[in-house]
């Protein structure tokens, strides 16, 4: 029973998490993950790019569910402040996010300039035809 | 031999007629093709009014997007050799007539117009008078080319290049968008194609200054060293398998 009461618990001395910020934290990702599923049910979001978004969102959920766990992670990071590991883990996976734009982002520009240039050239073979016609 | 002319051209209302007047004449099997990357001002209309064919690309998409389209146009439609040159009118055609000898002997793959004629000059030297930091710019990378391929080249940003099939096949599918004269020279390198430079005589532009301020050129040569850097690890690519 024990990891379980430690998971769950706000002590003080492990976590300085009290129940209002928990409640808030978990009203704050139910209503994110609400916000994307809205996104994605008005077509303003693809379901490929929502995937990681959720993930974020069920990762607000537990960590307001169960503060042990921050504690659990900060402990195997070796970081004595849970804060610290929560901005860093958030930090770094934000990082990761705009890095993952920043390559689709490529990818669409090289698709549009291929999109461009065959345009260009389907254009240019019509003039030929109507020129030899 | 069937060959393509290509003419990348971004604004060149003023220059392309006579550009185009100037290929017909000097290289008169050729088909032509103009690329306009996206013009603001009548340059696809000037030049259809020449009667060649333009491949108007929809915005500007960066001289490498336009380059490459021309090279997709000398593939596609089997051309056995293409070349291309500068709107503005700084490259001469007979001189392109020169670059195409080349192929047609078959000493080399990719020919590209040098403006430097004797490799071991200064920049500045002859009839072509550069700027400060354009002169610091071409050392920098003729430095880092050189480093990076193991061949001498002295104009490693001309426009004005000749090439065959191998070349095409290469350059269609990859061609750099952002740093395309200097990082297409080091990929045919290091595909295996023979990449050979023939002095050519050059004009000054007619009008126009050139884009390049000192900050701008200066992050023009880091970005280029960067570029090439890189280029360094790149995986080969199978299209110019013989």
């Amino acid at each position: 029973m024990r990891p379980l009461a430690l998971l769950l618990a706000a002590t003080p001395d492990s976590v300085r998490l009290t129940s209002q910020t928990r409640i808030l934290a978990a009203v704050l990702a139910v209503a994110f993950m609400l916000l994307i599923l809205d996104l994605i049910r008005r077509d303003r979001l693809q379901e490929r790019y929502s995937v990681i978004w959720f993930v974020a969102g069920l990762g607000m959920l537990a960590g307001a569910a169960f503060p042990g766990l921050l504690k659990l992670v900060a402990d195997l990071m070796g970081v004595r402040d849970t804060n610290v590991a929560l901005f860093s883990i958030v930090l770094l996976l934000l990082l990761g996010l705009a890095l993952n734009f920043s390559v689709i982002m490529s990818r669409q520009a090289a698709q549009i300039t291929r999109l461009a240039q065959e345009r260009a050239l389907e254009k240019a073979r019509q003039q030929g035809e109507e020129e030899s016609a | 031999m069937r060959t393509l002319v290509f003419i990348p051209a971004w604004n060149e209302q003023a220059s392309i007629a006579a550009v185009i007047a100037d290929v017909r004449e000097e290289i008169p099997g050729a088909d032509m093709l103009v690329v306009d990357d996206g013009s603001t001002d009548e340059t696809t209309a000037r030049a259809r009014e020449c009667g060649v064919l333009v491949a108007t690309l929809p915005f500007n998409q960066g001289l490498g997007a336009a380059l490459q389209t021309g090279y997709l146009h000398a593939l596609r439609e089997d051309y056995e050799l293409c070349a291309h040159l500068d709107a503005d009118g700084q490259h001469p055609a007979a001189e392109v007539g020169r670059l195409l000898e080349v192929l047609v002997a078959d000493r080399a793959d990719l020919v590209i117009g040098s403006r430097y004629s004797d490799p071991d000059a200064e920049a500045g030297s002859d009839d072509y008078k550069p700027t400060l930091s354009r002169r610091i710019g071409t050392s920098v990378f003729r430095f880092f080319l050189t480093l990076a391929t193991r061949q001498r080249f002295t104009d490693t940003t001309s426009g004005m290049r000749a090439a065959n099939r191998r070349v095409m096949a290469l350059f269609s599918e990859h061609y750099s968008p952002d740093f395309a004269e200097i990082e297409s020279l080091q990929l045919a390198v290091r595909e295996g194609l023979r990449v050979e430079e023939v002095p050519v005589r050059m004009l000054e532009r007619a009008g126009g200054t050139s884009f390049l301020t000192p900050v701008r050129s200066a992050f023009f040569i880091f970005k280029g060293i960067v570029v090439l850097l890189v280029g360094q690890f790149r995986p080969h690519h199978a299209e110019t398998d013989r």
